[in-house]
């Protein structure tokens, strides 16, 4: 992949040969005394070293294919591939080498534009993507496809930086790859770390950290422009790219454009209008002083898909069936569109006052719109197509205990739903029936609405960090960072939907407080000031609306001490986190106490009741003191392989979203708030050489005290509920192999694969508090959760339940060709125990014992085992070439095909759904409701012509 | 430089146009919406491209074809109707009413807020061919086959398979709603008579002069979850019998019935099974605690709290009906408690004064009595004399 990078060329005026620098990749400083060596086939044509520059030079070749060998102390040996040809001097520009104890960017420009951070099913990719790192390399790129996870660790603890600042979610920890997509060119250029490893970046966690450096002189010198069609995302990427590189005046130049656009063959409304834009300049003052700025927007739209059961799966025959659209007047309109412009912008001061030290800081802010929307109703049918009552099975079901047995209402259903194309009107949206629903309503009041839901961040950082070498032997690199966020949380109304006006009322407090009209209002103050609730228009507020105030702060330092081919990392983290929720409406079910006299004589004349409970203004203050350890042991063997070992402890906060009880209505906080204490473990071997890559680690994981919340509504309380679950332990525990070698057999064709073989499982039995959004009483307060941990079968044996949303075992075998401009990858991939999120509610005794309090071993078995997925087999195929013309511009295309054989059976993830069926014949069970899944596509392709000048 | 550029056009189109260009591409160029489609309201002429024989069959007709029990229609008969109940107060539920001159009829239409489609006053077509003719109690229905479960109390099923209802339910064109129709007891004593094919069943009427008669009768479940049939006696309060229980509300939403309970006025109902009356009486609410649990084993995990204590912890929206009097006539009020006016108290004139009223609302029948249904608030429902 490097030869492809590495052909910026310019044609020169004399006899063939080779020219470069050959450079450190992280921080691009030149190697001095590396080896290079000439080969044309077996026979070494030329050896030489670079300079003190790091330049090198090698003339007088005749035309013709070459392989370069690099190698230096404590680098990992690199081989390029050259074509010399009518006697000109093919300049390689700059030739990086890897650190040995470093593992940096893989030039992924053959296929990395295949957008796998936005897949449409969420904005994340799957693990650490673009390392060089022969594990990371194939299971990045071939896994994400089902959603797999390194070591099976959440998204949220994989730590991603730009520009030194960490990036993940304030609120919810998840890593922030939306911001950029799009700007691939841009972000290109990255630092990475494995598992608990430390970056000079940052601490990092036990997930690995990517630190995106984003500046103008990162982004790669010239021209550059692609086209790209894929048929799983969208139809067409448009991308450009210029940067001036560093000129001689100390500026640097760049600037990033691109714009996708269009459906898929997969899942019919989704869809992309998404464009992205970044603008960059560095100056170089001189060899100290060094600032840049940086500015980029990835503005846009994409329709969402939803999971179905797999009775409306199996119905419509295809896996890949979406909810969210249906037609209006004929046109394809998604109900769940993802409306994005989160502006981000960077002053970034590097300072190096000389080759032992240097230090930076960056003051970054994320700020903009973050709307995704939905459909909202008022006393009206609900409007998603496969609701349950909709559904075949709601009207037959051989279960006589199911009570449902209607053949000629099963008929119709199921005439429809096997024939979904010809009743569009019932098997999608139906926007034109809410247009007329809407129209028939006196006064014009909308029945159904588009609501458009907001996190709009508003994200201010701070961070330094610095480089000290203060000899040979010790390296010592620390920092500290600084966060002030705000994110408000609100929703507005998106589209009437042919409407005049909308009521700000809630919809579930009516149900029960339709007598108590101050109960009802999303906005008592209002209701009190104008003795109405609000009518609502377009883009008006409404609903709910609050802030997650969040402050962190904290510093970290990590030594190195190198001795001889022996090195050892110590470092430590210490932080204050805290954070707050503010209310910025009055709900009327939770007004808490009037402020004064005059509030308390008004609310009197509505006969408001004060609550205990607050939705306005501010929550308790949440805060924690955090700190993580790090000790880390490297031993060199030969300049080609590396032993090494990570040992880590952290105490981490829990996030907003972990700890708020039901944040969009009350104040309310989970009871007992714990940190999170995370221990891991890792034992590595890395081989580098003679164009055999390995890297074989073992690793162990405990996660302590996790907390989650869940929102969703349970049919036994006929009100929307929320579930605070807390205590939740797990182990991970596995091996990782990844290797690339060549197969001898066929010159430049090497074998390579992985293997990640691991054992996710909980271990405790986690506490769960049940509130409603209508009340302030608790439903269920700090129940065991028995069967979250292990259930057993009808049998009394135990079953452990795993990590779900990521296959246990993943592996992948294939072979790789490199020749002339050619790149040829095919690979077969097997994946295997994958396993449903569970919901907690199913895994209690109140659950598992039903209406008649009697716990039988089939009840237990049934109501909370953890459904495995199928493992699946997939075949991919990349193809690649690039060419020179006028020895000016390259000209290129990569062609990745993927699910070759079409399988379109393969769970990526899904949900159980909270409900429970409870209106049995016997009274004396419950059942649960079908669970939800995503697949992935089938066969799919992606085709990427690009050109460079 | 040019052929890059005419080669790049040429993919930008190739890339472009794979697949279904059409759909595809809808969401990417519509901006801020398009016209939706108007709904189709069917003229006598359109049905007649569905199969409409040319001449529809009055109400009265249809129920005519009702004998002892459920009734399938076969043959191709269609009626047409005013729409005349309107679920927007609540107090009805997943069915709507129509009328036409010789009678009315409950159409188990298997939807919420059936306001929304269907406007009072508006002609409903419907395609009889295929659903089911049937009564509650005495009362005619329309919907499908009934379900073939072990429960089952209903010769009708919803009609709430929307292909269903697509196919055999028809908007017609609006009008203003008819005037509901000014009943006397005599009336209502001829419809009585009458039985399922009676006139005024389903009917938008006004009874005037009713007088409220100080009673009340509802049955509520202290566990809604469990067996609430008369084979649990345990779960099942009558309130009836003893005036009106201090209940000066149309229904009980969930609230006011905490309330209610809470404060004692149901702590003399009666527990039972309703086989006699109301069966072997089991016990009353407010002392209702055996500490051998025995007779209150289904309660599971609750079996030693209180009736009281258990119907707060499960309580829910629950039905009232109030007894009025034309002359020698009883005419129920049932209203729900899931209506938006349940909490309504009656208006004192009635209660107290012994005032007079005229009540509008869709006439049922029941086991025998005449029922009300309110269609609108009682504000507007209910004029005191």
């Amino acid at each position: 992949m490097l030869l492809l990078s590495a052909l910026g060329l310019s044609a020169q005026d004399f006899s063939g040969g080779v020219k470069g620098t050959v450079v450190n990749r992280n921080g691009r400083q030149p190697i001095e005394k590396a080896k290079l060596t000439l080969m044309r086939g077996a026979e070494e044509i030329a050896v030489t070293e670079s300079a003190e520059d790091g330049t090198f030079m090698i003339p007088d070749l005749d035309n013709g294919m070459y392989t370069l060998v690099i190698t230096a102390p404590d680098f990992l040996e690199n081989q390029v591939q050259v074509t010399v040809n009518d006697g000109y001097v093919k300049n390689m520009f700059n030739l990086s080498m890897t650190a040995v104890q470093q593992v940096t960017e893989l030039d992924d420009d053959s296929f990395a534009a295949f957008d796998l951070d936005d897949s449409g099913y969420n904005d994340n990719p799957t693990i650490l993507f673009g390392s060089n790192d022969v594990f990371n390399n194939i299971a990045g790129y071939n896994f994400s496809s089902v959603r797999f996870r390194a070591r099976g660790y959440s998204s949220e603890s994989q730590d991603v930086y730009l520009a030194g600042v960490k990036m993940n979610d304030a609120v919810t920890g998840y890593s922030p790859f939306s911001l950029w997509s799009g700007l691939n060119e841009a972000m290109r250029s990255k630092e990475t770390v494995n598992g608990a490893e430390i970056s000079d970046f940052g601490f990092g966690g036990y997930n690995g950290l990517t630190n995106i450096f984003g500046n103008a002189s990162s982004v790669r010198k010239g021209l550059r422009g692609s086209l790209l069609t894929n048929s799983s995302l969208y139809r067409l990427r448009v991308m450009a790219s210029y940067s001036t590189g560093l000129m001689d005046n100390g500026w640097a130049f760049a600037a990033n454009v691109s714009a996708r656009l269009g459906g898929n063959d997969w899942i019919d409304g989704v869809y992309y209008r998404s464009f992205a834009y970044y603008l960059a300049a560095d100056k170089v003052f001189n060899s100290t002083h060094k600032l840049s700025f940086v500015f980029f927007a990835t503005p846009g739209e994409r329709g969402a898909q939803n999971a179905s059961t797999q009775e409306v799966y199996d119905l419509v025959k295809d896996n890949m069936y979406n909810s969210n659209w249906g037609y209006q007047n004929g046109k394809v309109r998604n109900a769940r569109v993802r409306k994005t412009n989160e502006p981000v912008t960077f002053l970034k001061y590097d300072f190096t006052p000389s080759d032992a030290f240097e230090a930076s800081a960056t003051v970054l802010y994320r700020f903009g719109k973050n709307g995704y929307t939905a459909l909202d109703w008022y006393d009206a049918q609900d409007p998603r197509p496969d609701y349950y009552r909709n559904l075949p099975s709601y009207f037959l079901d051989f279960n006589p205990d199911m009570n449902r047995h209607n053949d000629f209402k099963y008929g119709w259903a199921n005439e429809v739903w096997t024939h979904a194309k010809d009743y569009p009107s019932i098997t999608h949206i139906n926007w034109d029936r809410f247009y007329n629903v809407n129209r028939m309503q006196p006064g014009g009041r909308s029945k159904y609405i588009q609501e458009e839901r907001h996190v709009d961040q508003k994200d201010l950082n701070l961070a330094a960090s610095f480089k000290w070498r203060a000899s040979d032997v010790v390296t010592v690199t620390g920092g500290l960072d600084g966060r002030i966020n705000r994110t408000e949380n609100y929703k507005i109304v998106a589209d009437l939907l042919g409407g005049e006006y909308y009521i700000d009322i809630d919809n579930f407090a009516e149900r029960e407080f339709s007598s108590q009209p101050w109960k009802l209002q999303n906005d008592l103050d209002y209701f009190i000031a104008n003795g109405e609730a609000r009518k609502l228009k377009v883009g008006d507020k409404y609903g709910y609306d609050y802030t997650a105030q969040i402050r962190n702060f904290g510093g970290w330092i990590n030594g190195k001490f190198v001795f001889g081919n022996f090195s050892a990392n110590f470092g430590a983290k210490l932080g204050y986190e805290s954070f707050w929720r503010q209310g910025l409406v009055r709900k009327g079910l939770f007004p808490g106490n009037p402020a004064d006299d005059e509030m308390a004589q008004k609310w009197a004349e509505y006969y408001v009741v004060p609550s205990e409970e607050y939705s306005y203004w501010r929550s308790k203050l949440a805060r924690f003191f955090t700190y993580a350890g790090k000790l880390g042991l490297n031993y060199v063997i030969g300049g080609k392989q590396r032993v090494y070992a990570n040992v880590a402890y952290f105490n981490d906060a829990p996030k907003f979203n972990q700890v708020f009880l039901s944040p969009r209505t009350r104040n309310t906080m989970m009871k007992d708030l714990n940190t999170v204490k995370t221990f891991t473990s890792d034992v590595d071997w890395q081989y580098s050489g003679g164009g055999i890559n390995v890297r074989a680690t073992a690793y162990y994981t405990t996660i302590k005290d996790q907390s989650k919340v869940m929102s969703a509504f349970d049919d036994l309380q006929n009100a929307f509920s929320n579930f605070a679950i807390s205590g939740i332990d797990q182990m991970n525990t596995g091996l990782e192999l990844g290797f690339k070698v060549p197969t001898y057999l066929v010159e430049n064709l090497s074998l390579q694969g992985v293997l990640a073989a691991g054992y996710y499982i909980y271990t405790s039995t986690p506490r769960m508090t049940q509130t409603v959004d209508n009340s302030a009483a608790t439903v269920m307060e700090d129940v065991l959760i028995p069967y979250w941990a292990s259930s057993y079968d009808v049998n009394g044996i135990k079953h452990h339940h795993f990590i779900p949303s990521t296959p246990h075992l993943a592996t992948s075998l294939g072979l790789s060709y490199n020749y002339n401009y050619w790149f040829i990858d095919a690979d077969v991939e097997y994946f295997g125990r994958s396993y449903l999120d569970m919901n907690p509610l199913y895994r209690t005794d109140y659950a598992t014992a039903g209406p008649d309090n009697q716990v039988t071993m089939d009840e237990i078995a049934y109501m909370t085992t953890q459904e495995r997925f199928d493992p699946a087999w997939l075949v991919n195929f990349s193809v690649g070439k690039s060419w020179y013309i006028q020895r000016k511009y390259q000209l290129g295309f990569s062609l990745n095909a993927k699910n070759i054989l079409n399988n379109r059976n393969v769970k990526t993830g899904g949900y159980e759904q909270t409900r429970m069926v409870d209106n049995t014949v016997s009274k004396e069970r419950y059942y649960r409701f079908d669970p939800k899944y995503f697949y992935m596509p089938g066969f799919n392709y992606m085709l990427n012509i690009y050109f460079r000048f | 430089m040019k052929k890059f550029f005419i080669a790049f056009s040429i993919a930008l189109v190739a890339f472009s146009s794979c697949k279904s260009l059409k759909e595809e591409w809808d969401p990417v160029f519509t901006f801020g919406g398009n016209t939706p489609a108007e709904q189709k309201l069917y003229s006598e002429a359109d049905l007649k491209m569905l199969g409409f024989p040319g001449t529809f069959t009055s109400i009265h007709d249809l129920k005519a074809l009702y004998k002892n029990g459920p009734y399938e229609i076969n043959s191709n008969i269609w009626i047409k109707g005013q729409v005349i109940s309107s679920d927007v107060s609540g107090n009805l539920y997943r069915e709507i009413y129509i009328q036409d001159e010789t009678g009315g009829i409950d159409v188990k239409l298997g939807k919420s807020s059936l306001y929304s489609d269907y406007k009072l006053g508006q002609w409903l077509y419907i395609n009889c061919t295929s659903l089911c003719l049937g009564a509650y109690n005495g009362m005619p229905q329309l919907g499908v086959e009934p379900d073939n479960t072990s429960t089952n109390e209903y010769e009708t099923s919803y009609i709430d398979v929307q292909a269903i209802i697509d196919q055999h339910v028809f908007k017609g064109h609006y009008a203003d709603p008819p005037a509901p129709l000014v009943v006397s007891e005599n009336d209502i004593k001829a419809a009585i008579s009458a039985g399922f094919t009676g006139e005024l069943w389903g009917k938008l009427v006004t009874v005037p002069g009713l007088l409220y008669k100080n009673e009340i009768f509802a049955l509520v479940y202290p566990n809604p979850n469990m067996d609430h049939k008369s084979a649990n006696p345990e779960n099942r309060v009558f309130l009836s019998d003893k005036g009106t229980w201090g209940i000066d509300s149309w229904a009980m939403s969930k609230n006011l019935y905490i309330t209610y309970v809470e404060a004692g006025l149901f702590d003399s109902a009666e527990v039972g099974s309703g086989a006699t009356r109301y069966g072997p009486i089991t016990g009353r609410p407010v002392d209702y605690l055996p500490k051998d649990s025995k007779a209150l084993q289904s309660f599971g995990s609750y079996a030693y709290k209180t009736y009281k204590e258990i119907m707060v912890t499960f309580a829910t929206a629950n039905y009232v009906s109030h007894y009025f009097r034309i002359g020698k006539t009883d005419v129920q009020v049932r209203t729900s408690g899931y209506a938006k006016f349940a909490d309504e108290t009656l208006d004192s004139r009635i209660t107290k004064d012994g005032a007079a009223c005229d009540i509008t609302g869709i006439l049922t029948v029941y086991d025998g009595s005449a029922q009300f249904t309110l269609v609108d608030e009682p504000s507007v429902s209910v004029v005191v004399k």
